[in-house]
């Protein structure tokens, strides 16, 4: 049991990162149909960017910043990093998607690999092909529920993830700017048909949905401690069966998706070896993998999603 | 008789002169290049005091054989090309643009080859290449276009014309021949007075300049004859050819602007003869007898350090097959398929496993491992149908997805496969692979993994029957099919197409020749493991078919020896150089590690490959060698010379959406 | 609802045949929006049957019911006594149903030939073994195929034929028509559903239109059912007319009742019709 409520704590914290991530592609596969193979390489220039911002401070591994400094350099650090990474992602979509925006479905999905490639080796230039690490600067406490332990880490990862989606959800709904982005997913040309600057909405998208990667990249180097320049692709897939599990271009379904993978990696270690071979752990990618294609199959809309006419 | 020869030799009109030192030129400089700059005379050397006093040579009798037949193919087809391109030539191209044009295709990349070796030398053409399009491209826009092509144009012969393209070919051919005795006598001459010529091959230099004219006159005859069946024939005679129940000059007045020009392409005379299909058969001879005779070749062409470069190019073969297969998939049927590296996976282990001990210590059948080797051929053909059912199986639920769906949840299986493998160790001894797989075994033919030449011509035959089966695939039924889904599916199934049916082929076909490369790969590399395959490997497949061109096959191979080069050989040289004070490349890499620490050219790998693939997709999305398909498709502007009502919907608009709204 | 076999006369006084298609009380929804709702309609062997209604009535939702791009939500559709219901598009077509589209679905990237050839896609048999190896029986097969395809390009006259080899997309809107119905012939239909097949047509091109529909039939033993906005072709080439409206059938009768018949020009127009001239059963020469 305390093992089943310790995964538990774990997925939670996990899959709030994966949701932020999913938002971001859920937004932009809602707006323009396009998976956006780069994003989750944007969500790890974020995280070496906050450790690049870190760095400008001289804020490195051992240091121990306290109290105002302390809050001081997280926010810095944490809106640099989703500043830097929202304008990224609207540069990406100026060079490498917009030119493509009327050609056939493969040939901007072969980009956003070719961007992704991109990244991943700029990643690798900059901060080397090994495991980078993160600044541990906010004091770490454990606390016990009875026999299992939240780190104030945990904790911090997961509100700050919870704000900014209820920050994105009141954005979207309550703002002009909002409605807009919702038209343009419905229905593109009606939207523009209204007076909308379909371009500039699209841009707005790309702006928040790698602003939230960004900040992705921040709090998941704070849980773990350390990042990767190959981290990109495998959490961006992850997060996108996340993004596909609640729905694809519903927003709560992508925080639900996220909240729900995050679980199920959690609970899949916990697999015995008399089911699967060394048990669960190592498999958690092929089961992650094998969810979403179990989705896709027998239901596309994902759980949130509308159920579209069967459409040959 | 001799009236005749000299008729049509000597006594030449104005026009049928210039053709000549045209393409005279344009011919000769990179033969003589050939033959003298590069190894050619040293090859006919050679092979001829070799074979005269063979204790003596350095080069075994059959070795010496194959180089001598590869000299003949190699002369006479260029004798004949003279002669076909000189007959099929309109005169309207200036000599001073094919003389650039060879001499950017042709002299440049040669001279690069000889000094880099092959493949460094032709990714430098390659870039020099794509500098001279953007160039070229810039110069055309600032320039008013040339007309289109019209019927009238293509000149439909009469015998009068036929008779003079045909002594145009001999003249041709005999000229050809002619000065180019002449300066290889002169070039012997000198050789032999300042004595670096043995006096014994002096009686061959005598014979060579006999008999050159008297070759060149024959071979132009038959370059002449190729290009007079592609002449366009009027119907004075009532003689007029019959295509498809309706004669073809008829044919081609109905034709459209576009669709004439690729006609255009193959009709005598035309104004690039160059790039015409017939030149293009002439170009396969050459490309054949170099592949084929190669490992005879490369120690004359590149010097020592042949084993090596067989042993590259032995890899490089298997992404061939690679390319090819994912080609059915992607190009014909047009299924993204981003887990193609799966069937691979599943093709290597499959020998690996049968072709090695862990066949005994998962079955405790021990089978002498001579009879192994011996299986490998029919356990290619069931490793290949093993790879087919999975195919089906990991395709099957794609069937009613999507187009970017598919692709992901192919690259989910792409994922999966090798993490399975890697698990699973109680079959597949999981992290530590497996070892002492069995190569192939062939009478005669000492073959193991040391062994580079017979998996060097095995992966030939390999990619000779895989280019067959493709394109056998492309023009049946199944391939009209499968353009058709990727067209319009609603269409294809209104009109009987079986959509589930064709799909699943699709992806048994391609999953079929992935697992042919496995076992292949599992034979060459002796051993198979888990972290050879990996979702980079299936993004470097689906580049190889991209950059090369969707949907062809030339472009799909080209595609995947640039990729090929790029990947383990181009990256790796370029380190070797930046090491080495004395390359240009030295100083731009010291330039460079002051910027970025820890920049190694192997290390950009990926950023080259990104750099390439959005180049590509924003500018080229077609390939570099394009199917004339889907160059339309990709470019399709409003159709031309076609009647448009003003109730025409705009192209490409046809969705069930349009079924449902408009009633 | 009539009898099988029960002699019906048409407009022409011909007496037609067994019945070829029957709908009984077909609905399809999609959601909360009911498209087409109990629609009940009886075509005969050799008919030539139009359907029309205002735009949204669900005239093209009955063709895609009927063959095989949706399934009926209630309801059976069963052609000569045999149920269509749950069959995929291209299983409809072997049983014998082809169809056009109203926005033509050519393959527009292939030729005229290579159209009509994956038109003939059910009448070849060969297998991918024998293409591979061109086994003697599949290069003859091809051949057959392709000469059957000039075949069916030549019903329209020599002009489709001598443009073969151009690609569809190229042909005027006239000529893309009919490669279209030249493709749907290939697989040697029983019935062949025509989706306005005169739209975006100026006059000359619909009277060579209504020509071919009747050669159709009388030519070739087709039965057509027909959607057409036209009334002019409707009413002079239709041996009966069938009416919807907002998913239902309003009306279905013999052309002359249709004109006059009171729902049907309320719903098409609110108002009383003005006098429209049907085109002439054998046009004058000009």
């Amino acid at each position: 049991m305390t093992l089943l409520l310790q995964e538990l704590v774990v997925g939670l914290s996990t899959g709030a990162i994966y949701a932020l991530i999913a938002l971001g592609y859920t937004m932009v596969y809602g707006i323009i149909e396009l998976i956006n193979f780069a994003h989750g390489d944007v969500f790890m220039i974020g995280s070496l960017i906050s450790i690049a911002i870190f760095g400008v401070f001289g804020i490195n591994a051992a240091s121990q910043p306290q109290g105002l400094a302390l809050v001081g350099l997280m926010l810095v650090a944490c809106l640099g990093s989703m500043l830097f990474c929202a304008l990224l992602g609207v540069v990406i979509e100026r060079i490498a998607y917009r030119p493509l925006r009327n050609a056939p479905r493969l040939a901007p999905l072969i980009t956003a690999i070719g961007v992704s490639l991109i990244l991943e080796d700029i990643g690798k230039l900059w901060k080397g092909v090994s495991n980078v690490s993160f600044p541990q600067i906010f004091p770490s406490t454990t606390y016990y529920i009875g026999d299992v332990s939240i780190s104030s880490v945990n904790i911090l990862v997961f509100v700050v993830a919870v704000v900014l989606m209820i920050a994105l959800q009141l954005f979207v709904s309550r703002t002009r700017t909002g409605r807009a982005m919702r038209a343009v997913a419905q229905d593109r040309e009606a939207a523009a048909l209204m007076g909308v600057n379909v371009d500039r909405i699209i841009s707005i998208t790309f702006f928040i949905g790698s602003g939230l990667a960004g900040a992705a990249g921040f709090i998941y180097g704070l849980q773990y401690g350390s990042t990767i320049f190959s981290i990109g692709l495998y959490l961006g897939l992850i997060a996108f069966t996340a993004a596909v599990l609640g729905g694809i271009g519903n927003l709560v379904g992508a925080m639900l998706g996220g909240i729900l993978i995050g679980l199920i990696e959690a609970f899949a270690t916990l697999i015995p070896s008399s089911i699967l071979p060394h048990g669960g752990a190592p498999w958690h990618d092929a089961i992650i993998f094998a969810v979403l294609i179990l989705i896709l199959v027998f239901r596309p809309s994902g759980l949130l999603g509308q159920q579209t006419p069967e459409k040959v | 008789m001799s009236m005749q020869i000299s008729s049509r030799i000597l006594r030449l009109p104005g026009d049928t002169r210039q053709l000549l030192v045209k393409w005279g030129v344009a011919l000769l400089v990179p033969i003589v290049m050939f033959t003298f700059a590069w190894s050619g005379e040293t090859i006919v050397n050679q092979v001829i005091l070799g074979l005269l006093s063979p204790a003596s040579s350095n080069y075994d009798t059959p070795s010496l054989i194959q180089a001598a037949i590869f000299i003949l193919v190699l002369y006479a087809t260029v004798l004949a090309l003279s002669g076909y391109l000189v007959a099929a030539d309109s005169g309207r191209r200036k000599t001073l643009s094919l003389w650039l044009d060879i001499l950017v295709f042709v002299i440049v990349p040669l001279f690069l080859v000889i000094t880099n070796g092959l493949i460094l030398g032709m990714a430098f053409a390659a870039i020099i290449w794509v500098l001279f399009f953007v160039v070229r491209n810039r110069v055309f826009h600032a320039k008013p276009s040339a007309a289109p092509t019209s019927v009238e144009s293509l000149m439909l012969s009469d015998v009068e014309q036929k008779s003079l393209l045909m002594s145009r070919a001999i003249a041709a051919g005999f000229w050809f021949a002619t000065v180019f005795a002449v300066i290889s006598l002169v070039v012997d001459l000198i050789f032999f007075f300042t004595g670096q010529l043995p006096p014994v091959l002096l009686i061959w230099v005598v014979v060579r300049t006999l008999l050159l004219p008297v070759a060149g006159y024959f071979l132009g005859r038959l370059g002449g004859l190729i290009a007079l069946r592609r002449v366009i024939s009027n119907q004075q005679n009532g003689n007029s050819e019959e295509v498809g129940g309706v004669d073809k000059e008829k044919q081609l007045q109905v034709l459209s602007t576009t669709r004439l020009a690729e006609e255009a392409r193959d009709i005598v005379p035309n104004d690039l003869p160059l790039r015409s299909r017939g030149a293009q058969r002439f170009y396969l001879i050459l490309l054949a007898a170099f592949v084929l005779f190669y490992p005879v070749l490369d120690p004359f062409l590149f010097g020592s350090g042949t084993a090596g470069r067989l042993s590259g190019y032995g890899d490089a073969g298997y992404y061939v097959i690679l390319a090819l297969g994912l080609n059915i998939v992607v190009g014909f049927a047009g299924l993204l398929d981003l887990g193609y590296v799966a069937f691979f996976a599943i093709g290597s282990y499959v020998w690996g496993i049968f072709g090695s001990n862990q066949f005994n210590i998962l079955t405790g059948i021990a089978i002498n491992p001579q009879v192994l080797s011996a299986l490998f051929w029919p356990m290619v053909i069931v490793t290949a149908m093993i790879a087919a059912l999975f195919g089906v199986l990991l395709g099957a639920p794609t069937l009613r997805l999507r187009g970017d769906y598919l692709a992901i949840v192919t690259l989910g299986f792409g994922e999966i496969v090798p993490i399975v493998f890697l698990e699973l160790d109680k079959y597949t001894n999981g992290a530590n692979g497996i070892v002492g797989v069995r190569s192939p075994a062939f009478p005669g033919v000492e073959w193991s993994t040391f062994t580079p030449v017979p998996f060097y011509y095995l992966i030939l035959v390999l990619i000779a029957l895989v280019i067959f089966a493709n394109i056998r695939l492309r023009d049946s039924r199944l391939g009209r099919a499968w353009v058709a889904i990727r067209e319009d599916e609603i269409a294809a199934a209104s009109s009987g197409v079986n959509l589930v049916q064709t799909k699943l082929f699709a992806f048994a076909s391609g999953a079929f020749f992935a697992g042919v490369a496995g076992a292949y790969h599992a034979a060459k590399l002796g051993g198979v493991s888990p972290d050879l395959f990996s979702f980079g490997d299936s993004v470097i497949y689906l580049a190889m078919v991209v950059i090369g061109g969707i949907g062809s096959i030339p472009g799909v191979i080209v595609g995947a020896l640039v990729v090929y080069s790029i990947n383990e050989f181009i990256l790796a040289q370029l380190d070797t150089l930046a090491v080495d004070p004395s390359s240009i490349i030295h100083p731009i890499y010291n330039a460079i590690v002051q910027v970025v620490p820890g920049f190694t050219f192997g290390n950009i790998r990926n950023l080259v490959f990104g750099i390439v693939l959005v180049t590509v997709m924003i500018f080229r999305p077609e390939g570099l060698i394009p199917s004339a398909r889907r160059r339309r498709e990709l470019h399709h502007t409003a159709a031309d010379g076609a009647e448009m009502g003003s109730l025409d919907p705009p192209s490409g608009s046809s969705d069930m959406e349009a079924e449902m709204h408009v009633e | 609802m009539s009898a099988n076999s029960q002699e019906v006369q048409d407009s022409a006084g011909r007496e037609t045949g067994d019945v070829m298609l029957e709908l009984s009380e077909v609905s399809k929804r999609f959601g909360g929006l009911a498209a087409v709702q109990d629609v009940n309609l009886v075509i005969r062997k050799g008919e030539i049957i139009s359907v029309i209604g205002p735009n949204g009535a669900g005239k093209t939702t009955v063709f895609n019911l009927i063959t095989g791009i949706y399934h009926p939500t209630t309801g059976d559709i069963r052609l000569q006594g045999r149920s269509l219901v749950g069959l995929s598009p291209d299983r409809v077509l072997v049983h014998g149903i082809a169809r056009t589209f109203q926005n033509i679905r050519l393959f527009n990237n292939m030729t005229v030939m290579e159209n009509v050839l994956v038109g003939l896609h059910t009448q070849l048999k060969a297998s991918v073994l024998g293409s591979l190896f061109r086994v003697p029986g599949v290069v003859h097969e091809e051949k057959a195929a392709r000469e059957r395809a000039i075949e069916l390009l030549g019903f329209f006259g020599p002009a489709l034929v001598e443009r073969q080899e151009e690609y569809a997309i190229n042909l005027s809107y006239a000529e893309r028509r009919r490669v279209e119905i030249a493709r749907a012939l290939a697989a040697k239909p029983k019935l062949l559903l025509l989706d306005e097949p005169t739209a975006g047509m100026n006059e000359a091109e619909t009277l060579e239109a209504v020509k071919y529909i009747r050669r159709l039939r009388d030519e070739l033993g087709l039965t057509i059912l027909l959607i057409e906005h036209k009334l002019t072709v409707t009413m002079g080439i239709s041996d009966r007319i069938a009416v919807l409206d907002y998913g239902r059938k309003i009306a279905e009768g013999l052309p002359e009742a249709i004109r006059r018949d009171e729902r049907v020009i309320a719903a098409y127009l609110g108002k009383p019709s003005t006098k429209e001239q049907p085109a002439d059963a054998t046009p004058e020469p000009e």
